[in-house]
């Protein structure tokens, strides 16, 4: 961590913007780093990258409040907040903040602000429902309540009721709507002064002032019933307003609350403390975040593996499922790599750990998750947008009613503006894009398919075109090596077959190309291969081609396509599919590998070609080898032969009609390729580079996965679309009726309401088991 | 009808320490987890503590 944490939190005492409960601690560098992510160089300038958990957000317009807030503070160069996950994502400098300040800021714009690790988080979320369902009860059962008092002034006739016990009724009433304003009403109440203190309009502004104007009159009218408030008290449809309310927002909360879960469960395999086993042979626990590079560490049978590192002995075998896909247990042995958040499945084993807390692969992945939920998607933002306007039409219409009924009928001026200011739900609007995106993403979550990228579900549902990368995507991500030829003078000598496997496997180890990946396999099955490794200098990877090294003696040797390692070589055996290894240009010998095609592949490419999506089979291969793939599958389009540059060629020639174009691939020479396309798919097992340009990750490493993900995004931009067509014609319909005076307010409170349960209901299919059922 | 004039007062009260009592149970944590209640007959000892370990114990 860099001095200059260590600094800031020395100095942070006399800093004038502290708010109560907030911990300096917050600003150790050991407590950062467990939900920071740095960006930039080791010396210099870094960036941080923290993940905060917000609560106190009712609507879509906080996340421009609480980003406002922290964009305000100095050394902050973003901020980025999601609405339905409740999480902001904040880029800072440490040098020139601190992230107490930053939690300041937002817990000052009044809202809570908490470093988004999962245990303080989950503290959070069960406060959360408490308190939501404290103010649920409250509303509801003091709704029923006063219901029953304003009864008999329904049903009762002209001169039934006596005068004094109408007034009891309504003193009743009253007594009982003080908690309801008090509890249920003070938020929407808080956060409209808040927005309105920033110059900027909520979604709480109509409400709390629909509220205000309602109690206030309706009180008028209880203490005095020849006043100008007139003798008709509202406190029934007032408190049932509000109970609806929080109806709807404990139904958000709930999903909200279930994604967060499963989000931890997926992710929570971290250890707490790790073992740490010390120069004089002992062993000491220690928390995770005090483990440092080149420490060594003991992990039990059955634990989780704390860090990324290195094996220092041999282990029986490491279930890397979450990281990696894969479900079996893998085999490790010394000098192995093990990742953090695997599990250690048969002995203890010993290792020396490389890297830690946020660096480690498992964090990045948990980022890559974070960052999707934080993210607000191209069309909630629009939703964003079109709220402020929305609201000022509404209160102008409101106004306008009021003007005019004034002069026709002065006494009922007032509840004409009343109903209109509630009738009005900019809550679907803008609460039913994120709601519903981030329920999808739950469901598919679950699926084995995790979306770095919200927008995803938007293009998946339009996709037209689909390229599919051959090797690893559509074929078993572990090709076989079924011959090794050795080829010039010394191929007769008996065992040269057997040297110049383990020689191109030495090279090979440097890669984690599954063609590499399979040498290597082929080269350990026939005797251990040592350690160490062989002493390869320069050794490169040229995406696509294959690899280069200089041995001992400085001579080069090559790894990879016919084209790359004997760039001089006979015409005829370019691209045959095979792997060279070639000293000096010259060939020494050729692999053979053999593919086997993913046992969905067949039925997920059918059912992607019924559902109207054109598949285009991308290959680095020779075109015989990918035709043959491609006859198999009922692919029609092949495009053999390609490197990174030809594909990537390929794919923007497909979109320049404009068709929402497609990419699903797994490795190095994807990466470029699958950031150029509309929407990407990166298979689980695949290089970490493809998936950090990759859309979505399908984790389990079936292509089914690609099935799911095109369900699910097209149920959930129907649920969308139904979303914003029903608030459209709600509030087409209702405004106008409230204007002319036939829509009292109670009716106009059930009607905001039971929109916005509807529309968070209706959000919840999109994680539904329906979206996600299997293909049949 | 005269017993209204005391009754809806009596009423008013009443539902107010009923809010009251919810309340209590609600921030002492009766709601957090409401299944766990009805599966705490089924288990083979009682809970110590809502920690891993517990469980661990009990295989």
């Amino acid at each position: 961590m860099s001095g200059a944490v260590v600094h800031a939190s020395v100095s942070s005492a006399e800093q004038p913007l502290r708010a109560e409960g907030i911990s300096p601690v917050v600003d150790d560098p050991l407590e950062l780093a467990r939900f920071t992510r740095w960006e930039g160089d080791e010396t210099a300038q870094r960036i941080g990258v923290s993940s905060l958990q917000l609560s106190g957000m009712h609507c879509a317009a906080c996340t421009g409040l609480i980003e406002g807030a922290l964009t305000a503070l100095p050394g902050v160069l973003g901020a980025r907040v999601n609405a339905a996950s409740q999480r902001a994502t904040v880029r800072w400098d440490p040098a020139r903040s601190r992230m107490s300040e930053l939690l300041a800021a937002v817990r000052q714009a009044g809202y809570g602000a908490v470093p988004d690790v999962a245990a303080s988080a989950r503290e959070q979320r069960r406060a959360e429902q408490r308190s939501v369902l404290w103010r649920l009860f409250v509303g509801s059962f003091l709704a029923m309540q006063v219901m029953m008092l304003a009864t008999p002034s329904y049903v009762a006739g002209p001169g039934d009721l006596a005068p004094d016990l109408a007034q009891l009724l309504n003193w009743g009433s009253w007594i009982l709507s003080i908690p309801v304003m008090g509890f249920g009403g003070m938020p929407f109440l808080r956060g409209a002064w808040e927005s309105l203190r920033r110059r900027r309009i909520g979604m709480d502004v109509p409400v709390a002032l629909g509220l205000v104007v309602t109690f206030v009159a309706s009180t008028g009218a209880t203490f005095d019933p020849g006043g100008i408030f007139g003798h008709e008290v509202y406190f029934d449809s007032l408190t049932m307003f509000i109970a609806f309310l929080w109806f709807g927002r404990w139904l958000e909360m709930r999903a909200r609350h279930r994604a967060a879960e499963e989000l931890e469960s997926a992710l929570a395999a971290m250890p707490e403390t790790a073992l740490r086993l010390l120069d004089d042979g002992s062993v000491e626990e220690v928390a995770v975040a005090r483990l440092r590079p080149g420490d060594r560490v003991r992990v039990p049978a059955g634990a989780a593996v704390p860090a990324d590192g290195v094996l220092l002995g041999e282990s029986g075998g490491v279930g890397e499922a979450l990281l990696t896909g894969e479900s079996e247990p893998v085999p490790k042995r010394r000098g192995d790599t093990v990742l953090a958040g695997s599990i250690n499945v048969v002995a203890p084993l010993e290792m020396r750990v490389e890297r830690v807390g946020a660096d480690t692969r498992h964090e990045a992945i948990v980022a890559l998750m974070r960052e999707a939920l934080s993210q607000r998607p191209a069309s909630a933002r629009l939703a964003d947008r079109v709220a402020g306007p929305f609201l000022w039409v509404v209160l102008a219409l409101a106004a306008g009613s009021a003007a005019a009924w004034s002069v026709i009928e002065p006494s009922r001026a007032l509840w004409v503006a009343v109903s209109v200011l509630i009738v009005t739900c900019p809550c679907a609007l803008s609460l039913s894009m994120p709601a519903t995106l981030v329920a999808a993403a739950g469901g598919l979550a679950r699926r084995g398919v995790l979306l770095s990228s919200l927008d995803a579900l938007q293009s998946f549902s339009q996709l037209r075109t689909l390229f599919v990368d051959k090797t690893g995507t559509l074929t078993a991500d572990r090709p076989v090596l079924c011959a090794a030829e050795p080829i010039g003078p010394d191929a007769e000598i008996a065992g040269e077959a057997d040297r110049a496997l383990r020689l191109a496997a030495s090279l090979a180890r440097w890669s984690s190309h599954p063609f590499s990946a399979a040498i290597v396999a082929a080269a350990a099955e026939a005797a251990p291969l040592p350690a160490g490794g062989d002493a390869w200098r320069d050794v490169r990877e040229e995406a696509g081609f294959g690899l280069s090294a200089t041995d001992a003696r400085g001579v080069e040797w090559r790894l990879g396509t016919a084209a790359w390692a004997m760039p001089t070589g006979p015409r005829d055996k370019l691209g045959d599919g095979a792997v060279w290894l070639s000293r000096a240009g010259r060939g020494v010998a050729r692999f053979s590998f053999d593919e086997q095609l993913r046992p969905d592949a067949q039925e997920t490419v059918r059912w992607l070609q019924a559902e109207g999506i054109r598949l285009t089979l991308l290959s680095g291969d020779r075109s015989g080898r990918a035709r043959q793939v491609a006859d198999r599958l009922g692919i029609a389009d092949v495009v053999a032969g390609s490197g990174p540059e030809d594909k990537l060629a390929t794919l923007r020639a497909a979109k320049v009609g404009g068709e929402v174009v497609g990419m699903v691939g797994d490795g190095l020479n994807d990466a470029p390729v699958m950031a150029a396309a509309d929407v990407s798919v990166a298979m689980g097992h695949g290089a970490l580079a493809a998936r950090r340009s990759a859309d979505a990750v399908i984790v389990s490493g079936r292509l089914e996965g690609l099935a799911d993900l095109r369900r699910s995004a097209v149920l959930t931009m129907r649920i969308v679309r139904q979303n914003l067509a029903w608030s459209a014609a709600y509030n087409a319909s209702c405004i106008p009726l409230a204007m002319i005076g036939w829509l009292p307010p109670w009716l106009a409170g059930l009607g905001m309401a039971a929109s916005s349960v509807l529309v968070i209901l209706n959000a919840q299919r999109a994680s539904s088991a329906s979206a996600n059922a299997r293909i049949d | 009808m005269d017993i209204l004039y005391l009754l809806i007062p009596l009423s008013a009260v009443l539902i107010l320490v009923i809010v009251g009592i919810f309340g209590w149970a609600v921030y002492s944590g009766q709601f957090d987890d409401v299944e766990r209640e009805g599966e705490r007959p089924l288990m083979d000892e009682p809970e110590a503590a809502d920690g891993p370990g517990a469980r661990q114990r009990g295989d």
